[in-house]
């Protein structure tokens, strides 16, 4: 035992790390092979007589994995254009273009120290975040990403939608309180203000929408809108539009309603007393709950995942792999070493400096972009989901620059001007576009 | 150097001169007592001829055998700058009548001098320390100030929060001036 | 003065709480560190402070700062207040206090130069130039005219570029993160152009009992023509960002208003004063230097709020340009350093020299005793007054407006704590 011990110390990190780990992995991987044979036929029928759930859970769990990437895309984009705009260069140094800062900021965020001040409630500060997350999170389940990619087809869906955007307002509240923090209580407070005082014109805008379209279900609504961009609502409901806009970016915190984590003022607001990662969680839930805005207004008012004029794809076409057999092994055996020879053979022949390894591998390198590509190609042009998606995913950042151009370019509201143009101006006008909107249905009707 | 503005206060305050008024480059000086502060800056503040609106600085001087408080004005009758030199306090109980009933911006100022220097202004709303902490035990512009001896007990030395320090047991409940031993 | 003290150990006249750690009795433990009310270490000292710290219902007392991103520096301001209102103010100084005064007291006349710039850090020749000029006053020094005009045209670019940051940082503190990056474009290229003047980019260490440290380059008037080419188009552009901006408009309009009256009360000077209406610039109440020779116009405005403050400071950059025309164009030949004994020792005596800094009036009080070194230094700094006037201004508004009007008032915490 001590001549192991001995021989064990002696060897550096990575072959400890080695010597301990392939044991453990070998037993573990026997056992799990073991346990899925023995199992695997019980799951797969109990998963066929409930698809439904299955395809429940892989939604919510592609919904949770897709979070955290959409994160990183709008910090950096917020990085970027907001330095762009301000004259500067903004993150450069940690990828290519600065790429992997968001990366880099989430594993900073998960390395800090993390720690719950001294009299706050642990309880309750401890939740906060997960609240806060977990509420922008899961208004992603509904929302329409592609024909037949949402989470669920909630008939009610957009009342779902409200309902949980509600509960960010408990997260921040407790947040707040619970920090033991001046700061942090002016901050929570300022911020349930802020919420609840714009929750009522956001949710008295879309009305118009559900009026015009009979349901709350958000994939019907974006249904409704397709066919060409004329169709979407944003031009039967122009002043609906505006209000929701307007008081989504103060649902969402962002500039220039953002006043609850105004840096210049109150410090962090009520994030004053989060560090490590819940602080990242706060963090990451303003970029998704960015990204969820714009999707939203994007399903509502701008045809979600239709494309604006009449998109020719998906083509069914003519190619039915599985009809070729034989051929099909053949091919996939031949096609690679073929491909890589004749990528390779220009650099070999062409420069005489490269030797011909270094020209099978630049070959292979290139015989994978042409193989991706042609694979993206082809899902593009013959799923819809495919065309879906990439429509809604850009109509969204359009958006989501909007949103980070405002924050780079207006100065803050103060908060009783905020309150007051909520209640004097939004609600109003919001109740006034219901009206017409009712009205302009009732009359067509009757004129029909 | 304007004659007239030196004739109009020579004849003005003749009485509470405590020293011939002298002037240099564009700067005429007066030299009164502490006692007559009030009377005579509210006199060159209010008489029409005089004007002297604007407080341009308020400073405490240690002169090594007595204490001034020095006032400069600035008014749109002259082209000089007038200081007034409150001379003749003492040095271990410098007081002099705050002029914070013609300028309240003169409360900070004199707050500084007395930080400084120790001087009491009487009539001062809120004469305590503006720079050093709250209960720092001396005079940092004093000539006799010794700075090892203050450091010792300095409320900086070892205590984690500055606002709760320790009290003395028979310090006061107001602002007292710190008599040095040697007298 | 006195003979030599010894320190004395007072530790057992003070309270030394029961409750110590064990490695050091100083220190507080956990359980007596309750709630962190920022009360004050003995009972109320003034008729002020009892009247502050009685917190009423459902008063509450909170510390802005002193690390604070908008404090211009490291100050400290204990509110009241009621909710989002803010009924009182107690603005606690000395965080940033070196100590100059006493510093100059042990200097010759030439090191207290180098100690003077870092007190208003942004606008340094400005905290140079009364203090030569005193020293030019104890001494009889006449300065010659080419000098005069270098020291005038140097200011005028340092007031600009203050004055750009000024802006710079009210948009930041309102929540605008743009225009500061728009308002050091200029302050950049004014800083490269001092540099290559100066030697240095922000605490100057440029003026000299006499002159100044050596004449314009070709460097410096390169990059100055260069500027000046295109500074009225950049500077409408870059600073005119804010000018229309409902959002920022309307935090600023109408808030901190201050009259004439008070603001001569408060010994306000500057464009704070000037924004109340009165046209009150000591270049020219009490010329100094060229610039009776200089023709320019002092803008004022009468609102007296915040917002007439800023745009009275993108006024004056555009007289400042005007005034840098001149100077470049008056120029006179000469030499820039008067002839001056290395060791300086003036007659006793006292000399007062107040001039026109971006914040207002800056002013140095030099006792001489016939020694090399100065016998009393006071430096006298605007900023210090126009803190003074939180509790005029602030009461009755909102906690966001303190951010407004602090950055309005422009404060540099350097030179108010000395």
């Amino acid at each position: 035992m001590a001549v192991v011990g001995r021989r064990f110390s002696r060897l550096s990190l990575p072959a400890k790390l080695f010597a301990v780990g392939l044991p453990v992995l070998l037993v573990a991987g026997i056992l799990t092979v073991a346990v899925l044979i023995l199992a695997l036929p019980l799951v797969v029928s109990a998963a066929e007589d409930n698809l439904p759930l299955v395809r429940f859970l892989v939604a919510v769990v592609a919904v949770l994995l897709l979070t955290v990437p959409t994160a990183f895309l709008v910090i950096y984009l917020e990085l970027k254009l907001i330095a762009r705009m301000n004259l500067r260069i903004g993150p450069d140094r940690v990828g290519p273009f600065g790429a992997a800062q968001s990366v880099i900021h989430g594993l900073k965020v998960l390395t800090k120290e993390d720690f719950t001040p001294s009299g706050a409630d642990r309880l309750v500060f401890t939740w906060a975040p997960v609240v806060v997350f977990m509420a922008t999170v899961m208004t992603l389940l509904v929302i329409p990403f592609a024909p037949g990619l949402f989470g669920t087809d909630f008939n009610i869906g957009l009342l779902y939608v409200f309902a949980i955007g509600g509960l960010t307002i408990v997260g921040l509240l407790m947040a707040g309180w619970a920090s033991f923090n001046k700061y942090s209580l002016l901050g929570g407070l300022r911020s349930a203000a802020q919420a609840i005082s714009y929750e009522i014109p956001l949710s008295l805008s879309v009305v118009g929408v559900v009026i015009l379209a009979g349901t709350l279900s958000l994939n019907q609504l974006v249904l409704n809108q397709a066919g060409s961009f004329l169709d979407w609502y944003v031009w039967q409901q122009p002043l609906g539009v505006l209000i929701f806009f307007i008081a989504a970016v103060a649902e969402a915190n962002r500039t220039p309603f953002d006043l609850t984590e105004a840096d210049s003022e109150i410090v962090a607001g009520f994030a004053t007393e989060y560090s490590g990662m819940r602080f990242g969680f706060f963090f990451f839930a303003e970029y998704v709950n960015v990204f969820v805005v714009s999707a939203l207004l994007v399903t509502l008012f701008f045809g979600g995942w239709t494309a604006p004029f009449d998109w020719p794809f998906p083509i069914e076409a003519p190619l039915d792999p599985g009809s070729l057999g034989i051929t099909l092994l053949f091919l996939l055996a031949v096609v690679p070493v073929v491909a890589t020879l004749l990528f390779a053979l220009p650099f070999w022949l062409g420069r005489s400096s490269t030797p011909f390894w270094q020209a099978l591998i630049i070959g292979f390198v290139i015989f994978n972009i042409v193989a991706v590509a042609a694979v993206l190609g082809w899902a593009f042009v013959s799923f819809d989901w495919v065309v879906g998606l990439l429509w809604f995913m850009a109509k969204s950042y359009v958006f989501v620059f909007v949103l980070v151009w405002m924050r780079a370019t207006l100065p803050r509201v103060r908060v009783d001007q905020l309150m007051g143009f909520a209640w004097k101006w939004l609600l109003p006008a919001a109740l006034l576009n219901l009206f017409v909107t009712a009205s302009a249905v009732v009359i067509l009707a009757e004129l029909q | 150097m304007d004659r007239r503005l030196k004739r109009r206060l020579e004849s003005r305050f003749a009485d509470r001169l405590a020293g011939p008024i002298r002037q240099r480059h564009d700067e005429t000086e007066l030299r009164i007592g502490p006692g007559d502060v009030p009377d005579v800056m509210r006199a060159l503040h209010d008489e029409p001829e005089l004007r002297f609106e604007i407080l341009a600085d308020l400073a405490g001087v240690d002169t090594g055998h007595a204490m001034q408080v020095v006032y400069h004005l600035w008014a749109p009758t002259t082209p000089d700058w007038l200081r007034v030199i409150a001379d003749g306090l003492s040095r271990d109980d410098p007081r002099v009548p705050s002029i914070t009933f013609l300028w309240k911006g003169a409360e900070w100022l004199e707050r500084e001098a007395y930080d400084m220097f120790g001087i009491i202004f009487e009539g001062n709303r809120d004469l305590r320390r503006i720079f050093m902490p709250p209960d720092y035990t001396s005079f940092p512009l004093r000539k006799d100030f010794f700075l090892p001896d203050d450091a010792a007990r300095s409320p900086g030395a070892g205590v984690r929060q500055m606002e709760r320090t320790h009290v003395p047991r028979d310090a006061p409940a107001t602002g007292h001036i710190r008599r040095t031993p040697a007298g | 003065m006195t003979a030599t003290r010894q320190p004395t150990d007072d530790s057992a006249r003070y309270d030394i709480p029961a409750h110590a750690s064990a490695d050091d009795p100083r220190v507080l433990l956990e359980e007596q560190i309750g709630v962190y009310e920022p009360v004050p270490p003995f009972p109320p000292r003034t008729e002020r402070e009892a009247e502050f710290y009685t917190v009423g219902d459902g008063e509450m007392l909170i510390n802005i700062g002193p690390h604070h991103p908008s404090t211009h520096g490291v100050m400290r301001i204990v509110m009241k207040i009621d909710g989002e209102k803010v009924v009182d103010l107690d603005p606690v100084l000395g965080y940033l206090h070196r100590g100059v005064e006493k510093i100059c007291e042990n200097a010759d006349f030439h090191q207290t130069i180098t100690h003077l710039d870092p007190l208003e850090y942004v606008s340094s020749l400005f905290c140079e130039w009364p203090a030569v000029m005193a020293y030019e006053k104890l001494l009889d020094v006449e300065v010659p005219r080419r000098a005069e005009y270098i020291r005038v045209l140097s200011g005028e670019l340092n007031r600009i570029s203050s004055h750009a940051l000024a802006i710079g940082f009210h948009a930041l503190d309102l929540g605008g993160l743009t225009p500061i990056l728009y308002s050091f474009i200029e302050r950049d290229e004014i800083v490269e152009m001092l540099a290559a003047l100066t030697g240095q980019r922000m605490l100057f260490n440029y003026f000299r009992i006499g002159g100044v440290n050596g004449d314009l380059n070709h460097e410096f008037m390169s990059r100055l023509g260069d500027w000046m080419s295109r500074a009225t188009t950049e500077i409408n552009a870059n600073l005119g960002l804010l000018n229309e901006n409902e959002i920022f408009v309307r935090r600023n309009r109408g808030l901190g208003t201050i009259d004439t009256e008070t603001a001569l009360r408060m010994c306000w000077t500057g464009p704070n004063l000037r924004a109340t209406g009165l046209p009150f610039d000591l270049r020219r109440a009490h010329p100094y230097s060229v610039y009776p020779e200089l023709d320019f116009d002092i803008p004022t405005r009468a609102e007296g709020d915040s917002l007439a403050r800023y745009l009275l400071r993108v006024d004056e950059i555009k007289q400042s340009l005007r005034i840098i025309d001149q100077c470049l164009q008056q120029m006179p030949d000469g030499p820039v350093m008067a002839k001056l004994p290395r060791l300086l020792r003036p007659r006793p005596g006292r000399a007062w020299a107040g001039i026109e800094g971006p914040r207002g009036e800056y002013g140095v009080y030099a006792v001489s005793d016939g020694t090399d070194q100065p016998f009393r230094f006071r430096i006298h700094d605007p900023s210090f007054l126009h803190l003074q006037s939180f509790n005029l201004l602030i009461p009755g508004n909102l906690m966001a407006d303190w951010m407004a009007v602090n950055a309005s008032l422009d404060p540099i915490m350097g030179g108010v704590d000395k």
